[in-house]
């Protein structure tokens, strides 16, 4: 099909062996790419195994949009069974390595095997190698990038690893760029544990597309229908960190290991102390609104910053300086931790020690103890060793009562809305296909402007809708979803672009089948990789059911257990899955996985 | 005395981020703002309720005007 290079390359690092293979126009049309591939891949392949063990498979997977001279077209899409939660773990990552692996003729990357001492992966064009790297083995992610492109030219596309994926903290991520990142759910644990340090990708062929010369103009279009709209300029100033002070308004600014929803400190560290301490900026190849902000940090080094992690390792720690947030995301990125996980670590062990639960004195923004837990976490001792498996098993090693508070869904920590008083965004989170994350449906912008404390069936309607937009579509394409709402980039244009360079047509209902296809194979994994996997893998923390905030516009008010149990239930109908959150045989055969269905259920 | 707060590209259009405004009589928030003001894709909350730029304003009461977001 046009518009893919139509090849797979999978590279067996126990034995060194590299192929290069089809990838049928059928899975190109169904899947699309991205987290389609992915998944896919996942399916067939990976089947009940540790997934640290050399029997995992880490897939690094472009979509056909990918690269391409179009809006924010910078990702690619890392997945494997996930160290951290024992299911489907995915995550996107902004960096030039996407746009060298379409170049070099590949639309993924398929590595499996373990070598036997650390290793980098190189790949240009025909030509894939592995080669011994012990010399950066160990080094975090800014040295070991800087090493490397003293070796391969500035330019080349670089997927890392730092000290966390290498000691298998399954909190770890993919780096790329000194500071980029990708994969939460362990996906630098995955790649540790194949000895994996590095890939570089230098590509240096074109993408052949169905009309250049009209994704050419259609690109050029879209460049400008960004940079025409009303919100573009203030988006330059504060990026994502906008939502800093507009959560803290809504009552939704992850405080005290989510206890709260407001801090005290927020106008200290919000978007317009970001402009104004900003030095620089960072971003995705192909984008013309990118998002990372860098300031100077504590150390008087440059960190980049976005609402997560300022979310997760300031108020979510009680921490007011954003300078000093700036160093434990820096410290975070080289390395390799997740920020958000990280911060809701730390979080969870500040509320144990303030509850007496743990001996060790880790007080609410104690700068100097939140520097030493980062390395600790990082190397899974001291204090450490009690969170880098993420809080789900810490809390199930102390527990006392911590399961309550340990804010994750399925494994995967929250990310930064607290959602006391937004059960539709609980449902989002509770519904994310790889554990809480706010990638696929982030409906509580929605939800505040329309209804905000109802649980009726049209909140879980439109949460299915964007899970389809979100998680669906925007995965596979592989693109980023910050245009579409931050400048109200139209969705038409995705369409668009995917006739010109495929030369088929397709409508957004096409594409909404296309995410519940990935949807549904994402959900038969879970269940197939996890038995007793259900509906209970469905809920959000307890804490928001129980504990009501004490402060700001969602004071006294928590989720209602029963009417979010109806909304799940909803969710499951809409879904055409089993009242245990299932997907049915009917529901797989529609969508052209009967295959799947015959392995579930015979 | 209604209050205005006005956040992210909306307090630049506005020029402020809080205002606040003496009123006689209720007038439809629409008047009280810049024109052309974003009709799509922002959030309205009067007295913590869901309004519209249409609603009537009176003194005394508070009034939140933001963008929809996309979440980082």
């Amino acid at each position: 099909m046009k518009g893919y290079a139509g090849k797979l390359l999978r590279v067996n690092l126990s034995n060194g062996q590299v192929s290069k293979e089809e990838i049928p126009d059928s899975t190109q049309r169904d899947f699309l790419g991205g987290r389609g591939f992915a998944i896919k891949l996942l399916w067939d392949e990976v089947k009940h195994i540790d997934p640290l063990s050399e029997k995992n498979k880490i897939i690094f997977s472009t979509g056909p949009l990918t690269g391409q001279s179009l809006p924010s077209s910078g990702k690619m899409v890392i997945a494997s069974k996930s160290p951290l939660t024992g299911g489907y773990g995915d995550g996107n990552i902004g960096t030039m390595a996407s746009v060298h692996l379409r170049k070099a003729g590949y639309d993924v990357v398929v590595v499996e095997g373990k070598s036997e001492k650390p290793c980098t992966l190189l790949i240009e064009d025909e030509n894939v190698k592995m080669v011994e790297s012990p010399e950066l083995w160990g080094k975090d992610t800014f040295k070991a990038q800087d090493l490397l492109e003293k070796k391969h030219g500035k330019n080349s596309g670089i997927l890392l690893i730092g000290p966390a994926g290498e000691n298998l903290i399954p909190i770890s991520t993919v780096m790329s760029q000194r500071g980029r990142a990708g994969g939460r759910p362990g996906m630098g644990a995955v790649m540790g544990s194949k000895h994996l340090k590095a890939i570089v990708i230098k590509g240096t062929g074109n993408i052949s597309n169905f009309d250049d010369a009209k994704l050419r103009e259609l690109g050029k279009k879209g460049y400008e229908e960004i940079k025409g709209n009303e919100s573009y300029e203030f988006w330059m100033k504060q990026g994502t960190m906008q939502a800093f002070e507009w959560s803290n308004e809504n009552g939704c600014l992850p405080t005290f290991n989510y206890r709260e929803g407001v801090f005290e400190f927020s106008k200290e560290m919000d978007g317009y102390v970001l402009d104004q301490l900003h030095v620089g900026r960072k971003g995705c190849p192909m984008c013309n609104m990118q998002c990372g902000h860098i300031i100077k940090d504590s150390n008087n080094q440059e960190a980049e910053l976005d609402y997560e992690n300022v979310g997760m390792l300031g108020p979510n720690i009680g921490l007011k300086s954003l300078p000093q947030v700036a160093l434990l995301n820096r410290m975070a990125d080289e390395w390799g931790l997740d920020t958000i996980s990280l911060g809701s670590g730390i979080g969870f062990l500040m509320e144990a020690s303030e509850k007496g639960l743990i001996p060790e004195k880790v007080k609410w923004g104690n700068f100097e103890a939140a520097q030493k837990l980062v390395q600790e976490i990082g190397k899974g001792e001291g204090l450490g060793k009690l969170v880098c498996r993420g809080v789900k098993a810490a809390s199930e090693s102390l527990g006392k009562g911590s399961q309550r508070w340990a804010m994750h869904v399925k494994g995967l920590e929250i990310s930064a809305y607290n959602c006391h008083g937004c059960p539709g965004m609980a449902l989002s989170f509770g519904t994310s296909p790889i554990g809480a994350h706010h990638k696929d449906a982030w409906i509580i912008s929605w939800e505040i402007a329309n209804d905000r404390f109802s649980y009726n069936k049209s909140k879980v309607e439109k949460l299915i809708e964007f899970q389809r937009i979100r998680g669906g579509f925007f995965e596979s394409a592989t693109v980023c979803r910050l245009p579409w709402v931050e400048v109200s980039f139209g969705l038409h244009w995705y369409p668009e672009y995917l006739e010109a360079i495929t030369g088929e047509k397709r409508t957004w209902e096409d594409l909404y089948q296309l995410g519940d296809r990935n949807y549904n194979l994402i959900r038969a994994f879970w269940k197939r990789e996890i038995p007793e996997f259900g509906r209970k893998w469905d809920y959000p923390p307890d804490r928001w059911f129980e504990e009501a905030q004490s402060q700001g516009k969602v004071k006294g008010i928590k989720v209602d257990r029963e009417k979010y149990d109806q909304m799940l239930s909803w969710y499951y109908e809409l879904r055409g899955w089993d009242q245990n959150g299932i997907p049915l045989k009917e529901t797989l055969d529609r969508l052209g996985l009967k295959e799947v269905s015959k392995e579930m259920m015979g | 005395m209604a209050e205005l707060k006005f956040f992210g590209y909306l307090a630049d259009l506005v020029g402020t981020r809080k205002k606040e405004v003496n009123l006689e009589k209720p007038i439809p928030l629409r008047e009280m703002l810049p024109s052309p003001f974003p009709e799509t894709n922002i959030i309205i909350l009067i007295n913590e309720k869901v309004g519209g730029l249409d609603s009537l304003i009176q003194d005394e009461d508070s009034v939140v005007l933001m963008p929809i977001l996309s979440g980082g």
